[in-house]
């Protein structure tokens, strides 16, 4: 038996290594780290209708410094703080200035072992389990706009990988095999999500796990388990939400001479409901997505192609909680005209108000707003969807340019309010020239961007039931280009135009549906900008800009506004 | 070429093949859509119900869509409503099936009530009639409800006020039955106008009858405002006996306090789980008085002072359905 199997060789910590290895390189047991930044808004506001009320011109901002202290004690052991102290504009002598624990946490590896952190943690697992979806429209944008965009991610702790900032511990460890398998990988985590308030609210955590095995080269299967739950007996309501999700995934990988294949499948199950809560429901729901992917980097072409089903019960909240909360109300001119309606969220506060989006999971599913996006409001996991989507990306010899395009053909798995169901159309085209690399020197920057994305949402009539038809189109240009040395020119435009009809659904506390509501909307929101930015180093820089936006809509004239934007922003990493 | 329009076909069959469930999400927008007509007419199951011995009535009527709708049952002597408010296709026993409680006082009493069934965006109004033979009995223990007019066990001390009124009031009125209590009058030298006790003597006992489980215990009374009378306070003072003696010491013995000015012109109803009752000092909540244990079997004695501020001139109200309940609050 022994000699048969001979299987456990060897016990490593994945990332434990590389922590060790990194710690090697850097032996000071305190490095400071972290960001500044001053930020400054000059705004005015031009409107159609008559408004002496609201004031047009409006000046914000504040400048800010996040302080991180790195300590490793030993070099197993890593602690870091950071305390963030941020003035507004206008406030002297303490008035407006704010003192924040920004991060905390612990991290190491214990026993050589298992490498653990305890505190603040960023996890993702896979998209259907635990993943942090970007905000729609304002991601991709052209940088000149992206420079107030990436503010708003590092103050909310969104990062890249799509992970969810947390607080609670996580711990990961590895076994690696000499026979039939090469390598198992566990890693879990457990945060809360809420606390109690020793009333009528419950403590609610969020905990997980994953479990990876790699088999060969060839081969890797894994399974994630991930449930969101309030713990009975930390107030006095007896009522507790119960939502757990399984999945299990499958990669395959082989190499057909110079193309780079690889299959990708996840398949699960959700379940959802409350223990003594009289006349709750309990929903149960299911996914299942296949991707094929094929890579040829001798030619630098990707084609990706896969079909997926979300069936309309899946519930998945580490997976499809939104960025953005729509109930939010600008805080810069948020009521205008003379009757002082408020001010709907647009595109352009998104780019700017870190209180916009939303920090913790969400039990239920968040609002959404159809005319950014009706199709994956939710990410990858969005409920009751099904079918094709096609990727494929072309990137030139010498790295001249890249062209990406993306098709979704998808529609509901399961009607709301009609048997027959919605179909979503999404056709995404993105171009990035890097001229520089044909026109003028090469180590200078000059980029050019294009974006084109179209969206249709439709249903057919039924009886006096309307048709819906809805589409968006999102057009966006831009372009940096080095005219000095590290002195950039910024140019950008983006367009969002929407028009058409749909019915939204009105859900109640159990994320059921209970009525519809008519959504007709017809409007165009229309940014450009212009800007220099001088780079001290990579780490940071100067930029100045002027933008324009200008926002449309057929419906309500209160709504026909203009804001012209002056911002000086300065930032820096350390 | 070749292989890029297989892929498209493939792609296109998985998209066509993809199945929808039989059933959908919500309510049905054919029935939203749809024109709207009475598929079935007010009707009532019981025209003539006695909620004294348990009995209910129902509503029913069925639509062609969903709609609003809401139900109003007002009683033609005493003035009560109900209401029963919906959103659905059909109106039964789920939704408008009425055991004799109210949603604005006054209580129903033993009377013919007009019922209308009105639908948002639907200019008719269905209406009916029916007849409550008995009131609604609820369990509890009435300390007073003047039904019987007074109680010789209770006492009282009234100012030498203007427009003095301290009786037992028999007339339309009342916030249950047909009788309740008058309090009012002007004193300008003093905050109180009037008050009553009512000791646990007037019912039998020295103690009132009630559980020791001061969590599961009730506090219900109602309280009328007239309109333009804003100055009145009502506090009740709720004394026990922590030592058994037979007697209430002030200023060592528990006293928990509700004080209660009304802001709506009518009747309220004023309810508290009595140990959730605080000691009051001058209208602020204070430490305990007596061994700070609520002890509702120890009661003693009950009174109800009313006050106004003697600057602010006459002030009136009235005092009705004075009960204990246990397990929940009275739900009139």
């Amino acid at each position: 038996m022994k000699n048969k199997l001979h299987i456990v060789v060897g016990i490593v910590a994945l990332m434990a290594a590389q922590f060790v290895s990194a710690q090697e390189k850097d032996l000071r047991k305190v490095v400071f780290t972290g960001a500044a930044r001053g930020l400054y808004y000059g705004d005015k506001m031009g409107q159609e209708v008559e408004d002496s009320i609201t004031i047009p011109r409006m000046n914000s901002g504040h400048t800010l410094v996040d302080l991180g202290m790195n300590i490793r004690p030993n070099k197993n052991t890593e602690i870091q703080g950071m305390v963030r102290v941020r003035n507004d504009y206008g406030g002297f002598w303490g008035s407006g200035v704010s003192f924040d624990i920004r991060q905390l946490y612990i991290k190491g590896v214990a026993g050589g072992v298992v490498r653990y952190q305890l505190g603040d943690i960023n996890y993702k697992l896979s998209p259907y389990t635990l993943s942090n979806t970007q905000q729609e429209i304002i991601t991709q944008g052209p940088v000149v706009f992206q420079q107030q965009t990436r503010l708003m991610n590092y103050d909310n702790f969104y990062a890249a990988d799509s992970s969810w900032r947390q607080q609670g511990a996580a711990a990961e460890f590895g076994l690696q095999f000499s026979k039939f398998v090469k390598e198992l990988q566990f890693h879990t985590v457990a945060t809360r999500v809420r606390t109690t308030d020793f009333g009528s609210i419950n403590d609610r955590l969020f905990a997980g796990y994953n479990v990876n095995l790699v088999q060969s080269n060839f081969l890797e299967i894994g399974m994630n388990h991930v449930t969101l739950f309030d713990i009975e007996g930390t107030s006095r309501n007896l009522s507790t939400f119960h939502n757990p999700v399984t999945t299990g995934t499958l990669l395959l990988k082989k190499d057909f001479s110079n193309w780079k294949m690889k299959v990708n499948v996840e398949a699960g199950t959700s379940k959802t409901y409350y223990e003594k809560f009289e006349g709750s429901p309990e929903t149960n729901g299911k996914i299942f997505d296949a991707k094929w992917m094929g890579a040829n980097n001798s030619k630098g072409l990707s084609v990706e192609a896969g079909w997926k089903y979300v069936s309309s019960d899946f519930r998945s909240p580490g997976a499809q909680t939104k960025r953005v909360n729509y109930n939010y109300q600008p805080s810069s001119f948020g009521r205008i005209t003379n009757d002082q309606v408020v001010r709907n969220l647009t595109a352009f506060d998104l780019m700017r108000e870190s209180n916009a989006y939303n920090r913790q999971l969400s039990s239920n599913l968040m609002l959404i707003q159809p005319k950014y996006d009706n199709i994956t409001p939710y990410g990858t996991a969005t409920p009751n969807r099904q079918g094709v989507t096609v990727n494929a990306r072309y990137i030139s010899p010498k790295q001249l340019f890249e062209v990406s395009a993306t098709q979704l053909m998808l529609q509901e798995t399961r009607g709301e309010g009609t048997l027959i169901p919605r179909k979503f159309m999404r056709s995404e085209v993105k171009a990035v020239a890097h001229l520089s690399k044909r026109f003028g020197s090469k180590d200078k920057l000059f980029d050019v961007s294009v974006r084109f994305r179209n969206d249709n949402t439709s249903r057919e009539p039924e009886g006096q039931v309307p048709a819906v038809d809805l589409s968006t189109q999102i057009l966006s240009v831009g372009m940096e280009y080095e005219f000095w040395d590290n002195w950039d020119l910024m140019l950008g435009i983006q367009q969002i135009q929407f028009k058409g009809f749909d019915q939204t659904s009105i859900r109640d506390n159990f994320s059921e549906i209970y009525n519809f509501k008519e959504y007709q909307t017809d409007g165009k929101e229309f940014m450009q900008a212009a800007g220099v930015r001088y780079r001290f180093s990579d780490k940071s820089s100067l930029s100045v800009n002027l933008s324009n936006f200008k926002n449309t809509d057929a419906f309500d004239a209160t709504q026909n506004y203009s804001v012209r934007q002056f911002m000086l922003l300065y930032q820096m990493n350390f | 070429m070749k292989k890029s329009i297989y892929f498209l076909l493939f792609a296109s069959l998985l998209y066509t093949s993809c199945k929808v469930d039989d059933e959908f999400e919500g309510p049905s927008l054919v029935e939203i859509y749809g024109d709207f007509n009475v598929v079935n007419g007010l009707d009532i199951t019981n025209r003539n119900v006695n909620f004294s011995t348990g009995e209910s009535t129902t509503f029913t009527a069925a639509f062609s869509k969903s709609v609003d709708w809401e139900i109003e049952v007002k009683g033609l002597q005493s003035g009560a409503i109900k209401r029963f408010e919906g959103f659905s296709n059909e109106i039964d026993v789920t939704n408008a099936t009425w055991n004799g409680t109210t949603t604005d006082l006054p209580m129903f009493r033993a009377e013919d009530c007009a019922v209308q069934l009105s639908i948002i965006g639907v200019a008719d109004t269905l209406r009916d009639t029916l007849t409550v033979v008995g009131s609604k009995v609820y369990e509890g223990f009435v300390a007073a409800d003047f039904e019987n007019g007074w109680n010789s066990g209770w006492n009282t001390y009234v100012q030498s006020g203007a427009n003095m009124s301290f009786a037992v009031q028999t007339n339309n009125n009342a916030a249950q039955g047909g009788r309740y209590y008058e309090m009012a009058g002007a004193v300008s030298w003093d905050w109180l106008i009037g008050l009553v006790n009512m000791p646990g003597s007037a019912y039998g006992s020295t103690y009132y009858p009630l559980t020791s489980n001061p969590s599961n215990l009730y506090f219900n009374t109602m309280l009328y405002k007239p309109a333009g009378i804003d100055n009145g306070l009502v506090l009740f003072q709720i004394k026990e006996d922590d030592n058994e003696d037979g007697m209430y010491s002030a200023g060592s013995e528990d006293m928990y306090s509700i004080q209660v000015s009304l802001t709506a012109t009518g009747w309220a109803k004023i309810s508290q789980r009595y140990d959730n009752i605080p000691t009051l000092v001058n209208g602020a909540a204070s430490g305990p008085i007596g061994n700070g244990l609520h002890e509702p079997n120890k009661i003693i004695e009950v009174s109800v002072l009313f006050l106004a501020n003697p600057t602010s001139g006459y002030s009136k109200t009235w005092l009705d359905y004075m009960i204990f309940t246990e397990g929940s609050a009275l739900e009139p």
